[in-house]
């Protein structure tokens, strides 16, 4: 492919990336960060405004901002849009009634300029519980085959609660964006 | 950049790619030829920042954020030093105003974090939270918190299965069910839970003796109801309830709990989401913060329930302890250091006593 030569040559010295977490409250984002960073994740309140977390995976330096998904502070999400390399949205696959409320949030996401280079990986969260919608289903309510061709997408089934799947998502998106980024080395 | 660098016209990537079917090939090859180019855009403008150009941007920044941290420091301290605190009206204001700017100053670093060296962001984070703190000491000191209300709540009255509350019927809606057939139409997405009743008496007892799982349930569309969960349960989902009492054992997960009037909770659980309540009465235990959003008229008072094994039960869901988290309580709607108008304490002359269900007793 063509383009890979083009993409060796952009590549930077750090190997920083950011990753910005959204999704609905009580989705579970803050809760994955923790668990992928091995720390205590019971006592969790809901995140009144952000987190920053930076954690080394595999040869790199993510920053994860974690932000919270509160309604009322979901206006604030796009002081965070600037610089994102890879976007994370956490669906909390049990919450069937508000589906409706997270395809149209992730849909409006979608639409920003800032974030038309990002990699997206969709969490599909709490499959630990027994209701909860596979991702398969989940890919299908959020009409995630809707979006634009030269998104870089995948969603994954995960569980905060057991940690089942957190790193498959972020092996994804962590190469995804290194492919797009970096020098393949 | 050299030469060689720039990107190739479309067409000669599309050209490159022989299995391609032209026309949606090359749209493809354009948005993605964009795509790189932006990327390559925000790699220059990275890369162009200087040692030289990014110290000073971050310097300047920094001047910035330390000038309003010390206006903030200096009018606490000075807040801190009124003699009489409490003969002076216009403090209440002041401390607003103080968590005003910290507010303004958090956006701030939100808004520069991409030109930012971390250190100096989370060195600015830690100032933020720290700043925080010290309004809240300084809003016990000056301030004392409005422990009771004595707002009129004479409106609630007990419900019995006699008193049938019938001119507005009640619209049993399904969201998810319209989802489904739009969507997907793939199986039937109804977790288990209590729908559409009134003035009934729901007791349920999770994982008791059998072995059913543990997992999610949903109150929904409720009107004059008891119900009493007994037994561990992952996730609790509550929706549209009206003149309800509820009286759940331990939740290990998180109860979310939306669009209440005129009801009353009683609840053990990791977290605890409160939307769209009206006067509503919560006893609770919580291991983190409960939060509020667009509500008004609800009270807390801490957890009072009973049943047959119920110790055991909050044990392992490791809520086995008090917190005393039922009193810390976030509104999302009303981010200032000050009291919330929307909620407040319990009077403890008003509470409830401890409510034991463990018989199935209609009325407790
Ligand atoms: N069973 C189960 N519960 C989970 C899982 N992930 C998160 N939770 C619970 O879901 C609740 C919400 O988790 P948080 O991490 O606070 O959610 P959040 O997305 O950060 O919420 P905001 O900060 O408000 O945006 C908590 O009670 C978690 O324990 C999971 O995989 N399984
Ligand atoms: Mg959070």
């Amino acid at each position: 492919m063509g383009l890979l030569s083009i993409i060796r040559k952009i590549k930077r010295k750090e190997k920083e990336m950011r990753i910005l977490m959204v999704g609905l409250d009580n989705s579970g984002k803050t809760t994955i960060v923790l668990k992928i960073n091995g720390e205590d994740t019971s006592v969790i309140s809901p995140t009144l405004g952000f987190n920053i977390k930076t954690i080394t995976y595999q040869k790199y330096t993510l920053n994860i901002w974690d932000v919270g998904g509160q309604k009322t502070i979901r206006s604030y999400w796009r002081n965070y849009f600037e610089q994102t390399d890879g976007l994370v949205w956490v669906v909390d696959s049990s919450d069937l009634r508000r589906l409706d409320d997270c395809r149209y949030e992730l849909h409006n996401l979608l639409k920003e300029e800032r974030l038309s280079g990002a990699s997206l990986l969709i969490f599909a969260n709490k499959q630990d519980i027994q209701g909860a919608l596979s991702p398969d289903e989940i890919a299908k309510v959020l009409n995630l085959e809707a979006m634009d061709n030269s998104r870089h997408w995948r969603i994954v089934g995960c569980s905060a609660y057991t940690g089942e799947g957190l790193l498959e998502g972020f092996d994804w998106l962590v190469q995804d964006v290194a492919s797009r980024i970096y020098m393949l080395d | 950049m050299e030469e060689d660098d720039h990107l190739p016209k479309p067409a000669s990537a599309a050209a490159e790619d022989a299995a391609s079917s032209e026309d949606l090939d090359s749209a493809l090859q354009r948005k993605r030829a964009a795509m790189i180019e932006r990327l390559s855009n925000l790699h220059q403008s990275r890369l162009a920042r200087k040692p030289d150009s990014e110290s000073n941007s971050t310097s300047s920044f920094l001047s910035r954020f330390s000038d309003s941290k010390s206006s903030i420091e200096s009018t606490l301290s000075r807040i801190r030093q009124t003699a009489d605190p409490h003969s002076n009206p216009t403090l209440k204001s002041e401390l607003d105003n103080v968590s005003m700017s910290i507010a303004d100053l958090e956006k701030l670093v939100a808004e520069n974090t991409f030109s930012l060296p971390s250190y100096e962001v989370r060195t600015c984070l830690k100032t933020i939270t720290d700043l925080k703190q010290i309004v809240e000491q300084v809003t016990c000191e000056v301030i004392p918190r409005k422990k009771f209300s004595f707002k009129n709540k004479s409106a609630k009255k007990i419900t019995t299965q006699n008193d049938i509350v019938s001119e507005v019927p009640i619209r049993v809606e399904n969201n998810t069910a319209n989802v489904e057939s739009e969507n997907s139409g793939f199986r039937a997405l109804d977790s288990p839970g209590f729908r559409g009743k009134e003035n009934e008496v729901l007791v349920k007892e999770f994982n008791r003796g059998n072995d059913e799982e543990i997992r999610e349930f949903v109150l929904s569309d409720l009107r004059g109801c008891d119900v009493r969960l007994m037994g561990c349960v992952r996730a609790l989902f509550v929706h549209k309830l009206i003149d309800c009492k509820v009286y759940v054992g331990p939740v290990f997960g998180s109860v979310l709990i939306e669009e209440v009037t005129n009801c009353v909770f009683v609840l053990a659980s990791h977290q605890i989401r409160i939307h769209q309540a009206k006067g509503c009465d919560f006893y609770l235990r919580a291991r983190s913060r409960p939060i509020i959003e667009d509500s008004n008229g609800v009270r807390f008072a801490p957890y009072c329930l009973k049943y047959d094994g119920i110790e055991k039960d909050l044990e392992e869901a490791n809520l086995g302890e008090e917190t005393g988290n039922w009193s810390n309580v976030d509104d999302f709607k009303w981010l200032r250091a000050v009291q919330s108008p929307n909620w407040s304490i319990l009077p403890e002359n008003e509470r409830l006593d401890t409510v034991d269900i463990s018989n199935r007793d209609p009325k407790i």
